[in-house]
Formats: structure tokens, sequence, C-alpha cells
């Protein structure tokens, strides 16, 4: 199906009863933060974090990946943000899994521990996922997310085949 | 506006013995506390009716300016993971001021904002079947309510009328329809299919009836479809107490509202009877008392029961209007689960048909005899924003990327709610010895699934897969062993009923113990079919509006 003709208004106006406020803007995409400072991982962890989720969903023709949305930050940053008993996890799977890399290569390593389905590949994946699937990247240019806009008359399912 | 006959002036003689009232006329007709869908509803009717009232909510107001309906997932500081959208309506003070104790894994939504959850909300209204009020007559098991749907029917209507629903008459007797419908939200490619793989195995798929402006209404304008209507409706196109009922009942010139005042507790005169609310001001923690001549409970399920038992006295030592012990028991909800599927013939085509307003279409009940076939199912109201299955897909890698956005475009989202059975066991109580940070005893919360409700769990389920097969989706269920429970809609606490003994309150929310005290919130029903309780709760308190009035007049009460 065609995109649905979508309708950018900046106000609601008349129609707005008393007590909501008649300005009605929707959020345009703001820029991601210019400089991320690291909280929990050192700047070496993060270098080898960021390849390992580059890996886990690379960028392809369609679109960029883990690498370009900065999902290694959002790692930092969600981790920060947690218990420290997941931190410590975080901090000792990742260290695991770069030392099997020392011993091979980070792609090696990944697949070996995709191969075992470690706990910590589910929450390298996991993490992944949810950093790249909520960036800007991730909603916009790879799954091209069609909802969040203003459309005045929602058409439905038009083809004449599912009617 | 709907067309309203004129409502002759609220006050009656006052039938009030001045002796007990101590001297002290009290301020306010009528005490309404807490203002969601009951809360709304009482408020404006009876300040349209000419009472003075006051409105007690413990949140504050959220300007829909502040909502963050809009934002996308990177402009929020946890990318939505830590509900940041729905924060604002749960203030901290909130949190370890509830105690679960051997439970299942159920969750009460106790939010604390001016509206209630009229303010977060997904605006489904569904109308109770006929059966649904008489499920000891028609099925053998539980309570019949005191009432029936005949005597709600009208006030079905009138809701309807006066909040605007999106819909249409199906002529299935299980889901009874109103006669004034805005247009219905038209079906997705999704729901389509949907309904062409159900009709084979004899199960309706219809439009959804919301509480959601398709055409402007009632100087709220239409809905714009942008598919986040749980994060805060920021133009009222859904209905909200705050967007509807509070201008209505302040046009009367009638309405005092008091934000930030926690109920403590409800003091009585001399004769048990309720003569004030002590309030504890969130701001300044003082407390003070709020008199009036009635008082009405619209605080939900939990927090009713919790501030009835909370109102302990000489004459109501088990609590107030809890004679019969039932204030608190009887606790339930509904039992949930869900499925993502994905539908082969949408994968890899454009998206589209992303927004619109969360589930567009219905599956009712279907088999109508039997207490383990009570359930529904919503549709689609997870949103099309997230991938939920990349989580599910096994791999990683440039494949696993391509195969996750092949599928997005055929994802459809069923989510199953089922009756469960009212039973006494299943209950709030309150602990006197853990207080919240305002010094009032928290509720504490005890429930557990029986083997009707796992009967009724297997079924759904079951038939969810089987819905799945026709479509011959991609399907992740999740189901656990133990089902969840409840999902924002549990009732049944402060239960109503003919015999006095057995339930707390009559038909029309008036406690069987005393006469000013009402219950017009999901705690007062009786027994919980597998349809959205909220139509339900503000047609009962509509109803229990018009009872206040009448007996004031009457000079009954």
């Amino acid at each position: 199906m065609d995109r649905r003709t979508a309708l950018h208004l900046v106000a609601i106006g008349a129609l707005a009863p008393a007590g909501v406020d008649a300005q009605h803007v929707h959020a345009a995409g703001s820029a991601p933060a210019q400089s991320y400072q690291l909280r929990f991982f050192t700047p070496e962890e993060n270098l080898f974090l960021d390849q390992i989720m580059e890996l886990i969903i690379p960028a392809d023709a369609h679109s960029p990946g883990a690498h370009a949305a900065k999902v290694s930050y959002f790692a930092d940053w969600m981790i920060s943000h947690s218990p420290e008993k997941l931190q410590r996890e975080w901090r000792a799977g990742l260290r695991q899994l770069r030392e099997e890399a020392a011993n091979s290569s980070p792609a090696e390593a990944l697949a070996a521990a995709a191969k075992g389905q470690t706990p910590f590949f589910t929450r390298l994946k996991d993490m992944t996922v949810d950093g790249y699937y909520t960036s800007q990247i991730g909603i916009h240019q790879d799954l091209n997310y069609q909802g969040n806009e203003y459309v005045v008359e929602f058409p439905g399912c038009t083809h004449p085949e599912h009617q | 506006m709907v067309a309203r006959e004129a409502i002759p002036p609220f006050l009656a003689p006052l039938a009030y013995n001045a002796e007990s009232m101590a001297g002290t006329a009290p301020t306010y007709d009528v005490c309404v506390i807490g203002s969601g869908a009951a809360g709304g509803v009482m408020t404006a009717e009876l300040c349209q009716a000419g009472a003075k009232v006051i409105l007690l909510e413990a949140g504050q107001e959220v300007k829909p300016t502040r909502f963050l309906t809009h934002k996308w997932p990177y402009e929020l500081p946890f990318r939505g993971f830590r509900s940041e959208k729905q924060e604002l309506f749960y203030p901290p003070d909130l949190a370890n001021s509830i105690r679960y104790q051997t439970s299942d894994q159920v969750g009460v939504d106790r939010i604390r904002v001016l509206g209630g959850r009229t303010v977060h909300w997904n605006a489904v209204v569904l109308r109770f079947a006929p059966q649904d009020f008489r499920e000891r007559s028609v099925s053998g098991i539980e309570e019949d309510w005191p009432i029936s749907y005949e005597d709600l029917a009208p006030y079905y209507e009138r809701v309807e009328q006066t909040i605007g629903v999106c819909g249409q008459d199906d002529g299935l007797e299980i889901l009874p329809a109103g006669k004034h419908y805005l247009p219905p939200l038209p079906f997705r490619c999704s729901e389509r299919i949907l309904k062409h793989a159900c009709a084979p195995l004899g199960i309706p798929v219809i439009p959804v009836r919301k509480a959601l402006l398709t055409r402007p209404y009632d100087r709220r304008p239409a809905c714009h479809h942008c598919g986040h209507c749980m994060d805060g409706c920021d133009v009222s196109a859904i209905f909200s107490t705050p967007g509807s009922m509070l201008p209505k009942a302040r046009a009367t010139g009638n309405l005092t509202l008091r934000q930030n005042a926690l109920a403590r507790e409800i003091l009585v005169d001399g004769e048990g009877r309720p003569r004030a609310v002590s309030i504890i001001d969130r701001t300044t923690r003082k407390e003070e008392e709020i008199q009036a001549r009635i008082f009405v409970l619209c605080c939900a399920t939990v927090e009713s029961a919790r501030l009835l038992l909370n109102s302990r006295s000489r004459q109501h030592p088990a609590g107030l209007g809890n004679s019969s012990g039932v204030v608190g028991r009887y606790l339930h909800g509904h039992l949930t689960t869900n499925v993502d599927a994905y539908v082969p013939e949408l994968e890899g085509r454009p998206p589209s048909n992303q927004d619109g307003a969360l589930d567009h279409v219905y599956i009712p009940r279907f088999r109508t005899k039997g207490p383990e076939n009570a359930y529904g199912f919503q549709v689609n109201y997870a949103g099309y924003m997230f991938p939920h299955h990349a989580k599910r897909l096994p791999g990683y890698g440039a494949t696993f990327k391509s195969q996750v956005r092949r599928m997005q475009s055929g994802y459809l989202m069923m989510g199953g709610f089922a009756k469960v059975h009212a039973r006494p066991e299943n209950r709030v109580t309150v602990d006197p010895h853990r207080t919240d940070t305002y010094g009032i005893p928290i509720p504490v919360v005890e429930f557990r699934f029986d083997d009707q409700d796992l009967a009724v769990y297997r079924a759904m389920n079951r038939t969810m897969l089987e819905i799945c097969d026709r479509l011959k989706a991609d399907t992740f269920p999740n189901f656990a062993d133990r089902p969840r429970g409840f999902a924002s809609h549990e009732v049944g606490t402060v239960r109503m009923g003919r015999d006095p003994r057995t339930s707390a309150l009559n038909g029309f929310c008036q406690s069987h113990d005393v006469k000013n005290l009402f219950v017009t919130d999901g705690s007062s029903f009786t027994t919980f079919p597998e349809k959205n309780p909220t139509l339900t709760i503000m047609a009962l308190s509509m109803r229990a509006a018009d009872y206040i009035r009448d007996q004031r007049r009457k000079g009954d009460l």
C-alpha cells in the first residue's frame, strides 16, 4: 500500500475545548546528543561492545547498523542506571567475550556464544535490539515506521483483495 | 452537547437531625473522592443537578501540553523502557505503598492524577450483556447482581451520548449496542485478513467500540490517528474527565476542585454516619477535615476498599460500611494473555496503516454458554513502532536484520481478556503496621487464580492459537504456566448485592449500613464478565447520581 496522505498541522484551533491547549505540535525528531560521556564502560570495553553490536545488527544496503545508531552508548546509559548485580554481570560477560575474541576474533567469539545460547549472548542481543529499534536509524531508516503523524482521515485497508 | 431535560434544583428540604450534626452545617452537599471515570461522571451529573460538590483528587492536574504523547523513543531518557511517558501520572510517593502477599502475578493500577485512568487508557467501552448480570441464574456460579441490564440500559445510552463513542451495532446479544455511535474506525489490512480467517471458525471480528471521537463532538476535536492513545490524548479526542466532564461541572458554578488531597479516613458522627473526610494535603502534609452531607467514593478498587477499611470507629469497628465483612473481599479482575503473530501475505510489503487509534477491531465472546468460554480479544493495541519478534527470532547479523524488517509489516497482535470468578478469599486488606509516606496504612493484596480461572485461560489460549493457525502466521505466544491478571481492570472489593449480610452496597451503589455513603467505581461490581469495565462504571455512577438527586428531592437523604 502506498503511504497514505499525512497532513501535519500545528494547531487544532477552534475545536479544542476549554482546558485543552490549542497549540498542538507534534514532536519532530531531535538530533541525538552530540557528545556522550561513558558512565559505566571503559573506552576499551565500549570499543569492543560497539564492534560486537555491529555484528549483531550490521549496516547493510538498506540501512546503517548498530554502530551508526550508537547502540553501545545506549547500553552504557541503561547499564549505568541498573542495579550493581546486573552491572557486575555485564562487566564479567564482556570480559569473558573479549578474552575469547583475543584468542580468535570478535566474530568467532560471538558465533560461539550464539551457538551455545549463553545467557550473556541473549543479554547482548536484547540490548542491541532495544537500542537499535528505538533509535532514529532503527525506527525511520530501517523499519520505515509510518505512525506518529497527524492523519485527518484514516483510510484503513484499501486493497481489493482484502475486502 | 447532549440534550438534557431541565433539572430542578438539587436542594430539597433538609432531612438532617440538627443535633447529630453537632451544630455545624456541612460546607458541601456532596464530597466526591477520586476524579477518574466514576468520579468525573458523578461530579458533572450532581453539579448539573444543582448540588454543591467538592471533588477531591489525590493527584494533580497534568496539562495535556505536558503529555509526552508524540515523543519518539530516542527523545526520552530511557527510550520509554522505564515508562517515562506515563510517569507523570504515577508520582514517586506511590512507590512501596502497596504489598502483594501470596499472590499470583497480578497488578493493580493506582494512578494518581486529575482524571485518574481516563487520562491513561485505551478507551474501549463495552456494555455488559443481560446474562453478565445473572451468573448464578444462567451458569450456577457466583452471584446475580441486584440490578439487571434493563436497569442500566438507559444509563449506558446516556453515558455513550455524553462521552462520544465510535462503533456500530453488530446485532450481537452478548454485546448489546447503543443507538448513538460515531462512525467506526476502519479495519487495517491485518484486521481484514483476521476477519476472513475467523469467519470459518464462527468467530466475529467487529469494529471496536471506543470513547474516541471519529468526528468532532461535544466541542472536542476528532482523533488524529497518531497511535499513542495510552500516553494521554493531548487533544481530548479520547474521553477524559478533565477534557470532558470537568468543563461541564465547572460551567455550573457548583464545583470545588481540591487537588493533592489524599483521603485518609472518613469520620462519622455520634450516630455512625459519615460527616467528614480527613484528608492530607500532599503539598503541605497538613491534615484537615472536609465536611459534606453525602460522600461518594470513586477511588478505584484498591483505594476505595483501603479508605473504608482505614475508617474504623466505635460504630464501625471493621471499617466503614463493613458490617457484612465483605469490604476488601471478592477482589477480581481480568486474566490476560497475548500473542504476537506475523501474517505471511503482508510480510515484506512497505509498512502501512501503522498508526490509527491502537486497536480498531474487537473479537467479542463468541461461545456464549459455559463459564470457561467467557473471553474476548482486543487486537493491535501494542502499536507498531517496536519489532516485538526481534528478541524471539533466533540468530543475528544481516539475515536476522532483514527478517525483522520483513516480518514487521505483517504484525498482528491479539490480547485476550477473560473472566475471573469473584471469590471471597481474594482480597485487599490494610496493614496497620506499615504506612505510606503520609502515615496511612497501606493496602495488601492477596490473590490466587483457581481451577475455574485456569480453565478459561487454557480455552482462551487454545482459541488464539487456532486463529493464528488459520492465518498461517508466524506465532509467538506469550503464554506463561500461570496467567497474569488485571491489566488495570480490577473490581469487586465493595460489592453490591441484595443481601446486606453478603454485600456492602445496594443496587444504587449505596452503602447498606450508612445511607449517605456511596461507592460507584469498579469495586461495586458483583461479578465481572470478559468485557472492559469502564462503561459500566460510568453507567453505575450516573445511575447513582440520579438516585442521589431523587432521594435528596424526596428528603430521604
